[in-house]
């Protein structure tokens, strides 16, 4: 019966009174997804609205219209949403993966606090659970009533090229930041290809993108006998992906210094998610912190502690530094996460700082919170180097 | 009791702390171990010395139940157990999930308590097909037991216990009394109920409700006003999952049975006057579920109230919240009857007259 009811959850319960030629479909935003939504929505030939970046001004609207006890995440998407519609949408789209936390109530209570507020719209919610791919095919069918399978394929195509280029150039811009020479190179080249990346709409186009964004950093002049210190940033996928609500905490860490390193990016999750399982090929990044958190954790208990677990132990096993870790407040899985890293960092001997992010947006106080933790690595270092 | 001297490595004994899953689950476990061959030793009721105790050893954002969990293991290790019974729930059907951090006990408990002691760690996911007698059977492999039909005994022993828990419940017998009856194998009768002029239900998690130092004795003060109470135990589970379909919600969350079922239920066929929302302070379901049930209450004019709880909530201004929502629902419900001219009062005009009668209402016994 469970089964059964399940069948329900989704597609059944769609609108289909909006006819498709007047659909135009908004995103709620998470780092660099936007890029992605519009290749693929516009390949398939429907209309896209995406909401303007998170700001402030969003932060209120979803303040004012959540509810207080709930997370972070969901006061902006829900912001997001209501920006879109104030733009003209009217169907609204957004994955959840039950099981994890809140998250997959997300859609639910959107839905009738919208309906409360009195907008018309269609949701289109699709799980990320089990046959993936079917459902996620599903969904976009639903919006878009496109048959052709060459479109579905160069939007998917387009849609993975650009994330896959987008987060290399993020990687790289991590890696130069603390070592250029002219200050600012990594941030303007970034810029520079992000508009690129946006712009490009070809097929073949979007293949060669990720090569061309490697060779334009390698460009850069950087001092490469410099001593920079490695630091993971780890912790809740929303805030990780979202330069609004992490206060660019990348661009803080790189302009003190220090190497940022980030396990999680939209591209990696995505392959993940959307591949089927008998196509794996290597050790996936899940699959590697289970291993690595085996003493600490035997279960995966939802949300990204397991990984948050894992990646600590792993950077303490292979030589990095430090870790950030970053959650909104009161997020049920990373509490339980920022009670275990307590004892990795003790018995694992690595610098862990844990940062909850809410929507004070005073960046003062984590400004200096990350400077004091920036001197310990660094001194941390200086030490292990003279030992050796 | 100090049981220190008489527990020695080998003996036969299992702690269950008094938090979670020992409200609504301790019948079963009891007549599960007993049949097994062990004895239980219950740790000790939460007092605000255990609280403390727990909030030393976990984060400060951790929710109050778990810091009563935290808090309730310890008592049971300084109490020379050295068996710890930390079941996790994940899932109880498919697709419907715990919270995290319940999912998630055995994690916390094995990371932040550094004594030496056996945790006995079963694990209940139903989306990933580990049934519940799996986790018996991983329940009993862990403690030595391999012997089939003596773990398969002690299910079905377990169940008579639950079933006669249940029943005695859901027929409106008091939690406390009908814990006793069950693990002393008694059915209690339902004495004769006196009618009180409003009922309420209570939405809450067991661990909270039924916890007299969490919940301040709120059922309690509430039958002291003249309250009847409702609560998630007092309906079957199928009544639950059913009311909850009825509202047109799907179940997500593994408690929302206690919380969305028992008050859809009541609400559904009318028998409350409010909804009473008991939740902790930074609860993720509860701060999901509440707001679902808010709009529910609204389309069907019920009055709700939502009373947040933390360690160190001052129990003046609780009460005084409690106190002027009923007061509420006795006025309200007063205003009905008058409108459908049924006379229960002298009728007067000032003012001043009704308040005084209003003061004498707690004693009021028919409606």
């Amino acid at each position: 019966m469970a089964k059964k009811q399940e069948g329900n959850r989704t597609i059944s319960q769609l609108d289909k009174t909006i006819p498709t030629s007047q659909r135009v479909i908004a995103w709620p935003r998470m780092g660099n997804i936007d890029l992605s939504m519009e290749a693929l929505v516009s390949a398939i030939g429907a209309k896209i609205v995406m909401p303007p970046p998170n700001n402030k001004e969003a932060l209120e609207i979803g303040v004012k219209n959540s509810i207080e006890g709930i997370c972070l995440p969901y006061k902006l998407n829900l912001a997001n949403y209501i920006m879109a519609l104030e733009k003209g949408a009217n169907t609204l789209m957004m994955f959840q993966a039950p099981g994890s936390c809140r998250f997959g109530n997300y859609t639910k209570m959107a839905q009738k606090t919208l309906k409360d507020m009195g907008y018309e719209f269609d949701m289109c919610v699709f799980d990320m659970y089990q046959s993936k791919m079917k459902q996620t095919l599903k969904a976009f069918w639903h919006v878009s009533h496109c048959w052709n399978p060459y479109r579905y394929y160069k939007g998917f195509s387009t849609g993975f090229n650009k994330a896959f280029a987008i987060d290399t150039a993020e990687r790289l811009m991590f890696y130069i930041r603390p070592r250029e020479l002219n200050k600012g190179d990594a941030e303007r080249c970034y810029k520079k290809w992000y508009k690129i990346i946006h712009d490009t709409t070809s097929l073949f186009g979007c293949k060669k993108l990720k090569k061309q964004v490697i060779e334009d950093f390698r460009k850069i002049p950087i001092d490469e006998n410099k001593m920079v210190p490695k630091v993971y940033l780890l912790g809740e996928f929303f805030v990780l992906l979202d330069p609004y609500t992490n206060k660019e905490i990348e661009k803080t860490l790189g302009e003190l210094g220090v190497e940022v390193e980030r396990q999680i990016f939209f591209s990696d999750w995505l392959e993940h998610v959307l591949q089927p399982s008998f196509l794996y090929k290597k050790e996936s990044h899940r699959e590697r912190c289970v291993r690595y958190a085996e003493k600490y954790m035997k279960r995966a208990i939802g949300g990204e502690t397991i990984e948050t677990i894992g990646d600590t132990v792993y950077a303490a096993q292979n030589g990095i530094d430090g870790v950030i870790h970053i959650m909104p407040f009161s997020c049920m899985p990373e509490i339980v996460s920022q009670n275990i890293l307590t004892k990795v960092s003790k018995e694992e001997d690595i610098p862990v700082m844990t940062l909850v992010l809410d929507e004070q947006t005073g960046k003062a106080g984590y400004q200096t919170r990350i400077e004091a933790f920036v001197d310990l690595v660094k001194r941390k270092k200086m030490k292990n180097m003279q030992n050796t | 009791m100090d049981i220190r001297n008489t527990i020695d490595s080998n003996s036969k004994i299992i702690g269950i702390p008094r938090a979670i899953s020992y409200y609504y689950n301790y019948p079963f476990y009891y007549g599960y171990f007993k049949a097994l061959g062990y004895d239980i030793v219950l740790s000790d009721k939460t007092t605000t010395k255990l609280i403390n105790e727990g909030s030393k050893h976990v984060v400060s954002d951790t929710c109050l139940p778990i810091k009563v969990f935290v808090g309730h293991v310890v008592n049971l290790i300084s109490k020379g157990c050295n068996k710890i019974f930390i079941p996790s729930l994940q899932s109880t059907a498919y697709k419907v999930n715990n919270c995290t951090k319940v999912r998630g006990l055995p994690e916390i408990i094995r990371n932040v308590i550094d004594k030496p002691f056996t945790m006995i760690e079963p694990t209940l996911d139903k989306t990933n097909d580990i049934s519940f007698k799996d986790f018996c059977f991983d329940t009993a492999n862990q403690l030595g037991i391999y012997d089939e039909s003596l773990i398969n005994q002690a299910i079905k022993s377990g169940w008579l216990m639950y079933d006669n828990f249940k029943q005695m419940t859901v027929s409106g017998i008091p939690f406390e009394e009908a814990l006793e009856n069950a693990i002393n194998n008694k059915t209690a009768k339902k004495t004769i109920e006196i009618v009180k002029p409003i009922s309420v239900v209570i939405m809450a998690h067991g661990y909270n409700l039924f916890d007299e130092r969490i919940s301040m004795r709120l059922i309690p003060k509430l039958e002291n006003m003249g309250v009847k109470v409702y609560t998630g135990l007092n309906v079957s589970k199928q009544d639950a999952i059913d009311s909850i379909q009825q509202i047109g919600e799907i179940q997500y969350w593994a408690n929302e049975l206690d919380l969305t079922g028992a008050a859809a239920y009541y609400m559904l066929n009318g028998k409350i006057d409010g909804i009473i929302a008991l939740s902790a302070f930074g609860c993720g379901p509860d701060s999901l579920m509440v707001k679902e049930m808010e709009y529910h209450a609204v389309e069907n004019k019920l009055p709700m109230i939502h009373l947040n709880i933390d360690e160190h909530t001052g129990e003046a201004g609780f009460l005084t919240r409690v106190e002027a929502f009923v007061d509420m629902l006795l006025r309200k419900k007063r205003r009905k009857i008058e409108k459908n001219n049924i006379k229960l009062f002298q009728s007067s005009k000032s003012e001043n007259t009704k308040v005084s009668q209003e003061q004498k209402e707690p004693s009021l016994t028919i409606v």
